[in-house]
C-alpha cells in the first residue's frame, strides 16, 4: 500500500526529462557539426574614386601641403607595373612559374613608404588587365597592404575608372 | 552426538553471526543507481544550446559557397559587416539573393546591359540597387545617421576582373561608393 502510495507521488511530482534531453542534444550535435563546417569570413575595403566631391569634400580635405602621391598599381598579363606622381617603375614581373610576385611587389611598395614624403600615405588606386580573375586581385590588394612583418603600406585602395 | 545438541545460545550466536555477515554482504554491493538526477545536466545544456543558437543568428553569412561561388582567400583581417550583399557566382548575378542577370562565360548577357556588349550599365542591378539606397537613405534620414553607401560584395574566385568593373560601376551608377569584398580568411591566421 505504502509503496503504491510512493510511485503515485512519484509519477505526479516528476517531470520526465529524458525526451526533451535528447531533443536538445541533437540540436547541440546539429549545431557544432554545422559550425565545424563554417567558413570563417573576412572582408576589404575597397572605394571608386567620386566624381561629384563638392563643398563636403573640401571640407573634409583640407589642400594638401604636397602633391598627392598617386600611387597606381596595374595588373597586366607579363606583371605588375607601379606607378605614382614621380614616374612608372620598371615592371614587376611574374615568377618563372607564371605566378604573380606578390612578394617583390610588396618589397617595391615598401620602398616606395619608407621615403619620408610617403610615410604617412595610405591611398593607392588599383587597376587590372580585363581578363585578370578576382583571385588575382584580391592577392595584389593583400600584397598592396601589408607587409609580411606586419608593417601596414597603402589600405586605402579605390579601384580605377578605367580598365587597362 | 555433541553436533546436534547444540544449545539454544550456540545457535542465536550462528543466527547472529549469520546476520552479521548478511548485512556486511549488502554493505559491499555497489548502490544501484535507480534514478540519476540530470538536472544540473538539463541546465548546462539549454545554456550551451542557447549560447550556440546566439552565435549562429549573429553569424552574417547566410551565403551558401559551392563549385559556382568559392570566393579568394585573403591575409586581411578586417570581419564582415552586415550590408546590402551583391553576389556574382559564374552564372548570375543576385542582390540580397534575388537572382537580377544572367552571366555566361564570365560576361553578363549583352540584352540586359543599356549600352549593349561593350558598356559598363547593368540595367536590372542598377535598378534594384537604387531601390535599396533609396531605402537605405530613408532609414539614414529617420535615424539621424548618415549614409554610409556600403555594399558587400561576394564573388567567385574566377570572375574577370571587367565583370568585377562593370558590377561596380553599376553599383556606383545607384549611389554605392564603398563596398567590402567579401573573402574567406587564408589559413594559419
Amino acid at each position: 500500500m505504502r509503496d503504491h502510495v510512493e510511485e503515485i507521488e512519484e509519477e505526479a511530482g516528476e517531470l520526465n526529462l529524458v525526451p526533451y534531453m535528447d531533443i536538445v542534444t541533437n540540436i547541440i550535435i546539429f549545431l557544432l557539426a554545422s559550425m565545424i563546417n563554417q567558413v570563417s569570413l573576412a572582408n576589404i575595403n575597397v572605394s571608386v574614386p567620386s566624381i561629384s566631391g563638392g563643398g563636403a569634400s573640401a571640407e573634409d580635405n583640407p589642400p594638401p601641403d604636397k602633391p598627392p602621391l598617386n600611387l597606381t598599381v596595374s595588373v597586366g598579363a607579363s606583371g605588375f607595373t607601379v606607378a605614382a606622381s614621380g614616374g612608372v617603375l620598371p615592371i614587376v614581373t611574374k615568377l618563372p612559374n607564371g605566378q604573380y610576385d606578390y612578394k617583390s611587389l610588396t618589397t617595391k611598395l615598401k620602398e616606395i613608404k619608407s621615403a619620408p614624403d610617403n610615410a604617412t600615405e595610405t591611398k593607392a588606386n588599383f587597376s587590372a588587365d580585363a581578363n585578370i580573375p578576382y583571385d588575382v586581385v584580391v592577392a595584389t590588394l593583400d600584397a598592396m597592404r601589408i607587409t609580411d612583418e606586419g608593417k601596414i603600406l597603402f589600405p586605402d585602395i579605390s579601384f580605377a575608372a578605367g580598365i587597362l | 552426538m555433541p553436533g546436534h545438541a547444540e544449545s539454544p545460545q550456540v545457535i542465536s550466536r550462528l543466527e547472529g553471526k549469520k546476520a552479521i555477515r548478511s548485512y556486511a554482504r549488502k554493505l559491499d554491493e555497489p548502490e544501484v543507481i535507480k534514478d540519476l538526477n540530470i538536472t544540473p545536466m538539463m541546465d548546462m545544456m539549454t545554456i550551451i544550446l542557447v549560447f550556440l543558437l546566439k552565435s549562429f543568428a549573429s553569424s552574417t553569412s547566410n551565403l551558401t559557397f559551392d563549385s559556382n561561388l568559392s570566393p579568394p582567400k585573403s591575409t586581411t583581417l578586417l570581419k564582415p559587416k552586415l550590408a546590402v550583399s551583391v553576389v556574382v557566382t559564374k552564372k548570375v548575378i543576385l542582390v540580397e539573393g534575388d537572382a537580377i542577370a544572367p552571366i555566361n562565360v564570365g560576361k553578363v548577357d549583352p540584352t540586359v546591359k543599356r549600352d549593349g556588349e561593350n558598356g559598363y550599365y547593368i540595367t536590372p542591378l542598377v535598378e534594384i540597387l537604387e531601390k535599396h539606397a533609396k531605402r537605405e537613405k530613408k532609414v539614414a534620414d529617420l535615424t539621424g545617421q548618415k549614409f554610409e553607401a556600403q555594399l558587400m560584395i561576394v564573388a567567385d574566385q574566377t570572375t574577370p576582373y571587367r565583370l568585377l568593373t562593370e558590377v561596380i560601376y553599376s553599383c556606383g551608377q545607384a549611389g554605392y561608393a564603398n563596398y567590402r569584398l567579401l573573402v574567406l580568411k587564408a589559413k594559419g591566421d
